[in-house]
């Protein structure tokens, strides 16, 4: 395990290097001088001044990186210009909220995706293969934007049962931050459920194919058990990975979705700093989210190469 | 003539190629009559809208089934059915540079991966990089360096579709060229650039078909994001997602004005996926 860690490792390094390198580009590629940019047109020299020095941008390049990289690792991103405040403080909110909602979303993918999976699998009856294969159809196909527009219709306008958007904080008010997390969590796992459905049905039938379980009930063992005791865990190791995987899609589209739901996570943080003009804050989010985004591939590498030993010698 | 023509054994019947086999099952037809509906409203849109897109009427927000506006007109008066028409015009044409766009060049990039390792190991790289930048960020990342507009928008479509193409054909190249008739073709004498272009390509193309429509469907995707996101095409410049995204505020009062671009995205999106999926089955066989 170690060893395939040890190999893993350097390309997922290089990537985030890469990643380091170009949304530090990012910033000097914007045309214009960036400090006269962020300080706005009715500043005084005075303060470009002040943001020139305090982004070094008079160093040579591989100083500002090295000096941005730094203050990465040591917590000190410093004061946003555009928008007000610690940047460190904007990002430590924007996260939680993020990771709300993503972890929101992995729950409803998780019991939606069992849903379908296992009802697709395993019943018999016409109406309820076809409720799924629709379901999982629209779910797949279309877009996140449609999806949440619609639930804001039927949930919020006709029905007025949930809040079209916003966020109560979870742990601050639980009953309250649950009916503002529900739409925007579902609206950002249905494509994820639907192809974890399809994967565990897929898992599912074919197992049940399987001599084990011909035999299994050939023994007489019930089809409840043989679903539950002999099929499912065989079916879930690739289900894991693809959890995985999904996870990192739910953290892409929670962009998007917080967009929609007026959720002010990391994406709409990063909305707001790209609007103002908040180079650096959108140059800090980008690695951020670049990090997660590869941190949560490595761990799925991980997970997928301990249930499946063949992948650690390949 | 006729005598000799019932003489002949009947000739097997030739088998239909598997695309037109495939687009001719129920699920390719609605598929494609599905996104039959949607382009050719797109390119009529100047014959069937009756008011330019961003032409104002002095009625703001009004319902459907106003005289003269049958879906109703918007927060500044324009007309809906005529915004919606050239939405679906303007998306059109960002994805049909776009995706074709991003296509050949990651088509490109598998064959010069294909033809030597070094490039390979660069290209397999490049695309891990494009890949760790889930798609919206990607899209926030161009519109920092290149602000919002047209232009961004079909860089962010044709940069997410170049490693999903890239990666297919060098798959597609690697397991063909392991086969025997490849090895046959090459002690035949074969050159390779001919074992390429007659052999290899075109049975590691079969993936690519399915993948040029479900990059549509995700091209549709990103145009609409990106427009919520507010870095997609510029206002009042109408686009599909653009519409929906300005008919969020008004949900509660005013329903209709997201109807439009509701119906047509999900009638465009369902279409493309019926057609890939109708494909994809009749590949796979």
């Amino acid at each position: 395990m170690r060893r395939y860690l040890l190999r893993r490792l350097p390309s997922a390094l290089l990537v985030l290097l890469a990643a380091s390198f170009l949304a530090f580009a990012l910033l000097r590629l914007v045309p214009g001088d960036p400090a006269a940019v962020l300080a706005g047109p009715d500043a005084s020299p005075a303060t470009e001044a002040a943001i020139r020095e305090r982004l070094g941008l008079d160093d040579p390049l591989p100083a500002q990186y090295l000096r941005w990289i730094g203050g990465l690792l040591t917590g000190d991103l410093g004061p946003s210009y555009a928008i007000g405040g610690q940047t460190a403080d904007l990002i430590a909110d924007g996260l939680g909220a993020t990771v709300e909602l993503t972890l929101g979303a992995l729950l409803f993918v998780v019991a939606l995706g069992a849903a379908f999976g296992i009802l697709g699998a395993t019943s018999r009856n016409r109406w309820t293969l076809g409720t799924v294969r629709v379901l999982t159809t629209g779910a797949l196909a279309v877009p996140p934007f449609v999806t949440g527009v619609l639930l804001v219709l039927v949930f919020a306008v006709l029905l007025g049962v949930l809040p079209p958007g916003g966020r109560v904080p979870l742990l601050t008010a639980p009953d309250l931050g649950v009916q503002y997390l529900l739409l925007p969590a579902l609206c950002l796992a249905l494509p994820s459920a639907a192809v974890l459905g399809r994967y565990l049905k897929d898992g599912i039938e074919r197992t049940l194919a399987e001599d084990h379980i011909r035999t299994a009930t050939a023994a007489g063992i019930a089809p409840r058990r043989l679903l539950w005791r002999h099929a499912l865990p065989n079916a879930l190791p690739p289900v894991v990975t693809l959890l995985g995987m999904q996870t990192g899609h739910l953290l892409g589209g929670a962009v998007l979705v917080e967009a929609i739901f007026a959720w002010p996570g990391l994406g709409q943080l990063a909305e707001q700093a790209l609007v103002r003009r908040d180079y650096p804050v959108v140059q800090d989010l980008l690695l951020l989210l670049v990090t997660v985004f590869v941190l949560v591939q490595l761990l799925t590498d991980l997970v997928h190469a301990r249930l499946d030993p063949r992948i650690r010698w390949e | 003539m006729t005598t000799l023509a019932a003489a002949k054994p009947a000739p097997a019947r030739k088998p239909r190629h598997p695309y037109r086999a495939a687009l001719a099952t129920a699920r390719g037809r609605t598929g494609l009559a599905l996104v039959g509906l949607v382009v050719l409203a797109g390119l009529l849109a100047p014959l069937l809208a009756g008011h330019g897109p961003t032409d104002q009427s002095a009625l703001a927000l009004a319902g459907p089934g106003t005289p003269g506006h049958p879906l109703g007109t918007d927060d500044l008066g324009r007309d809906l059915l005529a915004r919606l028409l050239h939405g679906i015009r303007a998306d059109l044409g960002i994805i049909a540079v776009a995706v074709p766009l991003g296509a050949a060049v990651g088509c490109l990039l598998a064959l010069a991966a294909a033809a030597h390792p070094v490039a390979d190991t660069v290209v397999q790289r490049a695309f891990d990089l494009i890949l760790a930048f889930p798609g919206l960020i990607l899209a926030l990342a161009v519109t920092a360096v290149l602000g919002p507009g047209r232009l961004p928008v079909i860089l962010v479509i044709a940069l997410a579709e170049v490693p999903a193409f890239g990666r297919l054909l060098r798959t597609g190249i690697l397991v063909q060229s392991g086969r025997e008739y490849v090895t046959a073709a090459r002690v035949g004498g074969t050159s390779g650039g001919r074992i390429l272009t007659r052999h290899i390509l075109p049975n590691a193309a079969d993936p690519l078909v399915v993948q040029i429509a479900v990059s549509l469907t995700v091209a549709v995707f990103l145009e609409g994001a990106m427009s919520f996101l507010g870095v997609g095409v510029r206002p009042p410049e109408p686009t599909l997602g653009a519409v929906l995204s300005q008919s969020m505020p008004y949900l509660a009062q005013a329903p209709h004005f997201a109807a439009g671009p509701l119906v047509t995205v999900t009638t465009l999106v369902l279409g493309l996926s019926l057609t890939a999926e109708a494909l994809n089955r009749e590949i796979r066989r």
